[in-house]
């Protein structure tokens, strides 16, 4: 992993179209300002990661290899008007 | 920082039968960019995101609104203008469902599908108030 010392309000470029720069430092939180083109996703890690494994966990095998689906509500039955 | 509150209940049918576009793919599914949204009547309310050429893989999902009305997650910037989405009426919300036993399942609140109906690009994003919401929020369902 490259290691690079920085100071407030210096940044690194990545890749020449990535700038991360160290806007805030308060005790053990730095704050970090990412600039980055759109098609660039930029995520927290353990939220991508989160994410990430309940992706894996709801792939299903097709939609024959789920055999009943949860019966939900209908949406509008609060609105139907009884006979 | 400009947010769009995607709070519109679902304002016309989704755009079922058709190829969503994913540019960015769906996280730790990078690589697949492409998705048939297929929509059977006696499935609904829930939808297939389909991977084109492997009818074995397939994402279970729903419009979670309906379901939970309090639900109001918040676009950041970035993500409204990658989507180019002009105004909420032209965002549709998607959940991923898992299911987890019988008449069980949970919604991805935390990772929701964002679509723009006009283009049918759509992207999983990560909203701006992501905290309040659980990847493994319990579906509504009644007992048969």
């Amino acid at each position: 992993m490259l290691i690079l010392s920085r100071r407030l309000n210096e940044s690194i470029v990545i890749d020449g179209r990535i700038t991360v720069k160290i806007v805030r430092v308060d005790g053990e939180v730095v704050k970090l300002g990412i600039a980055a083109p759109l098609d660039v996703p930029v995520h927290r890690q353990e939220i991508y990661e989160e994410i990430q494994k309940n992706n894996q966990e709801a792939l299903t095998q097709g939609r024959a290899a789920v055999s009943a689906l949860p019966k939900v509500p209908r949406p509008h039955s609060n609105v139907e008007t009884k006979a | 920082m400009n947010r769009v509150e995607t709070t519109a209940p679902q304002p016309a049918p989704l755009p079922a039968e058709s190829t969503l576009r994913m540019p960015m793919g769906l996280l730790g599914f990078e690589r697949i960019k492409e998705y048939f949204l297929l929509a059977d009547p006696a499935e609904e309310p829930f939808l297939w995101l389909q991977v084109p050429h492997d009818a074995n893989l397939a994402f279970l999902v729903i419009a979670p609104q309906p379901l939970l009305p309090d639900y109001k997650p918040e676009l950041s910037a970035e993500d409204v203008a990658f989507l180019g989405l002009a105004s909420a009426a032209d965002a549709s919300l998607l959940s991923i469902v898992t299911i987890r036993g019988p008449n069980q399942a949970t919604l991805n609140l935390k990772g929701p599908i964002v679509m723009n109906r006009r283009t049918l690009v759509a992207k999983q994003v990560i909203p701006t108030n992501a905290a309040q919401f659980s990847v493994q929020h319990p579906l509504p369902v009644v007992q048969p």
